[in-house]
């Protein structure tokens, strides 16, 4: 057994922890090495005289302000509870929330445009009436839709100018001519 | 009136539990001085370790229903003693730094606790606690808690497994530490 070990097992010896064998060799140890015997006398001491420490005790007042306490937490606890009936809301905070919707309504209301038909889509072939476009200053409905033929995005291929790039691109380290 | 010798820690609290305010006087009797002595030795502050007592009474009161039978109730009672007296060395700690870092600009309000050695053969024994209280605060915190619960508080191994949280092989050889290392202050007191 070497120093170490004696100190990590000092705590089982006083507390008669160790087995038959270990206690023996501890033993064996402690009468080899006096000032290890005496560091064990005077731990038993140390412990005996914590074991004797006073009681440190409360305050007369302690039971009487401890139950002071506890009823002034008993009345906040009241208190939140009625206050906080609207669902979690305080009324003061549900009444100014009530107040907020409203306006926006009204204001919402007020800022709506008068008729809204106009802007709107007219369903007249719905109600079996004809689609009446108007005149387009007087050009017939034939020419537009003539027009609208020549409006095609159809690509002309054989009229379509070619590009050939090849002749501008210029490789770095090409030597073709 | 609810008999001391004939309930358990965890009865009261289960009648407590159930709605009866005597069972918790009865636990408030049963507890009151054990926690002070442990807050107490922890931050050496009678004012401070009676208001961390009151708030942890409190606690038991208003989250009585956080208790849990498969717990001792002196596990869960320390480890929240234990709990508000660590913060409150952390906040004393912080406020000792500001100060620290204000001195010369005002006065300091911090107190030191008094514990210097008595003399006199009647003060012999008085002596002794007061040392032994001043090497329990050179001790780092974790040291601390195992040593005054077991040494002082008298509690098991298992117990204090329980309220530090921590495996019973790491508690026994924290306590074995902190007992060398208070013998080691104590002989350099003298």
């Amino acid at each position: 057994m070497d120093r170490y070990q004696y100190e990590d097992l000092i705590s089982d010896y006083i507390e008669n922890n160790l087995s038959m064998s270990q206690r023996k060799e501890y033993e064996t140890y402690l009468a080899n090495h006096p000032e290890a015997k005496e560091q064990v006398k005077s731990m038993k001491q140390l412990l005996g005289s914590m074991k004797s420490m006073q009681v440190v005790m409360t305050s007369n007042l302690f039971t009487d302000d401890l139950y002071k306490r506890i009823a002034a937490e008993k009345k906040a606890k009241s208190v939140v509870k009625t206050t906080r009936s609207f669902a979690g809301y305080t009324p003061l905070m549900a009444g100014l929330s009530a107040v907020v919707v409203i306006a926006i309504v009204v204001l919402g209301l007020e800022f709506m445009p008068v008729n809204t038909n106009q802007a709107g889509f007219q369903p007249y072939a719905a109600e079996g009436k004809e689609l009446n476009i108007p005149d387009n200053d007087g050009i017939s409905q034939d020419v537009l839709l003539a027009e609208a033929d020549d409006d095609s995005t159809e690509i002309d291929v054989i009229n379509a100018e070619k590009h050939d790039f090849e002749k501008r691109i210029h490789l770095v380290g090409d030597r073709r001519p | 009136m609810v008999s001391e010798f004939r309930y358990t820690d965890e009865e009261l609290i289960a009648r407590f539990q159930e709605g009866n305010e005597q069972a918790y006087t009865e636990l408030v009797n049963r507890y009151r001085d054990r926690l002070m002595s442990f807050v107490f030795r922890f931050i050496n502050d009678m004012e401070k370790a009676e208001d961390i007592v009151q708030d942890t009474l409190l606690k038991l009161y208003t989250h009585r229903h956080y208790y849990r039978s498969i717990a001792k109730f002196s596990t869960w009672i320390y480890t929240i003693a234990g709990n508000l007296a660590k913060t409150e060395l952390r906040r004393k700690k912080r406020h000792r730094v500001t100060n620290l870092s204000q001195m010369g600009t005002e006065e300091s309000e911090y107190i030191l606790p008094s514990v210097e050695p008595e003399t006199g053969e009647t003060a012999q024994g008085h002596f002794a606690e007061k040392q032994i209280q001043k090497a329990i605060q050179e001790l780092p915190l974790h040291f601390r808690t195992v040593v005054i619960l077991r040494d002082i508080q008298e509690l098991s191994y298992e117990e204090i497994s329980k309220i530090v949280d921590v495996p019973l092989g790491t508690v026994k050889s924290r306590i074995n530490r902190a007992r060398l290392q208070l013998q080691q202050t104590l002989k350099e007191f003298r």
